[in-house]
């Protein structure tokens, strides 16, 4: 696993146009539903998905290859779509934190429906998956990056730029929501 | 049965979720929820609630991979014929340092005239003498600057 994400960053910095076009096709479905989940906006997750991909193709020589390849995606992901709320709210990073130390990340607009409410049908609109509607981004985010994509703890840190007790309360408050949820009550 | 037990059990349902658990904990985990269905409940919503959150479906944008992968090979096509600017930038901000240092002596010996010429502080001409050298970096600095600027007001533009 270490050779080949040396061998990935390799291909990075020499901005390999054959591994830029793998990379794409491997990771398109999760970086896509990554950016649904940050966004909440299929067509704003169209855009960033392209950008993040111009931004590996421009930064590809800052991945050294000790974490995750994925881990280092989301991360650059995740940066563009916070540059593009502080653009567009001219808001301060404080504001986009946790809800315990201030406002709540507001990734996806308030009016707007969750990417789970947009992708499901309306049966499955009831029951766990409402559920899951309801939890707020900070942790739905923790909870994709954990369950979904399978990161490590030291990972998601990474993505989120957090300390790993940030993350690892996100996470437990985050399975709280959930089970909150499901139970009928507010998360 | 304790309330404590049961916290303990959903701290534990949680915790192996997100931390792992010891061989220990584990065991008396298993030993609880057989006999409490409560927390037996808990675990089994939490693991259904976790497939579920695995198994949502996204559908993908159609076409969206080809794309990117079409504006990515532009970009770094566009990449590439920078890339001898760049390198010419460097290898004249190189000569310019290399200079410098040659000439070190007589630019030296030229500030101190002139200060003496003006009556500055020593202090001041030797500062002088100091931002002379940073000017290459400055004008690389500032050109590097500008094409990012640049870059960056074209990728606006374009979305």
């Amino acid at each position: 696993m270490a050779d080949d994400n040396k061998a990935l960053a390799q291909g990075l910095k020499r901005r390999d146009p054959d591994l830029l076009d793998q990379l794409i096709e491997q990771y398109q479905y999760r970086l896509f539903r990554y950016l649904l989940y940050l966004t909440s906006s299929r067509e704003r997750a169209e855009d960033f998905f392209q950008e993040t991909w111009i931004r590996v193709l421009e930064r590809g020589h800052q991945y050294d290859g000790k974490y995750k390849f994925e881990a280092w995606l989301f991360r650059i992901a995740r940066n563009l779509v916070i540059d593009w709320q502080r653009q567009k709210k001219m808001q301060s990073l404080d504001t986009l934190t946790d809800p315990e130390e201030g406002s709540p990340m507001e990734f996806a607009a308030q009016n707007q429906p969750s990417p789970l409410h947009l992708v499901l049908t309306a049966e499955e609109k009831s029951g766990v998956h409402a559920s899951l509607d309801r939890i707020p981004t900070v942790y739905r985010e923790v909870l994709v990056l954990r369950f979904q994509e399978d990161l490590g703890l030291e990972e998601i840190a990474g993505v989120l730029a957090a300390p790993l007790s940030t993350v690892k309360s996100r996470l437990y408050r985050g399975l709280e929501a959930l089970r909150g949820a499901m139970q009928g009550g507010t998360a | 049965m304790s309330e404590n037990l049961h916290a303990r059990a959903e701290r534990l349902i949680a915790q192996e979720r997100i931390e792992g658990i010891s061989q220990s904990e584990r065991d008396w985990l298993a030993a609880h929820l057989r006999e409490c269905t409560s927390c037996a409940q808990v675990a089994q919503q939490m693991n259904e609630a976790l497939r579920t959150l695995r198994a949502i479906p996204i559908p993908l944008p159609r076409g969206l991979a080809a794309r990117t992968q079409f504006r990515v090979q532009l970009r770094a096509q566009e990449m590439r014929e920078r890339e001898p600017k760049r390198r010419l930038l460097w290898i004249m901000c190189a000569m310019s340092w290399a200079l410098g240092i040659a000439t070190a002596p007589y630019v030296w010996r030229a500030f101190e005239w002139a200060g003496e010429r003006i009556g500055l502080p020593r202090l001041v001409w030797e500062m002088g003498f100091g931002l002379w050298w940073t000017i290459p970096a400055l004008v690389a600095a500032a050109v590097v600057v500008l094409e990012n600027l640049r870059q960056a007001h074209e990728r606006d533009q374009a979305r």
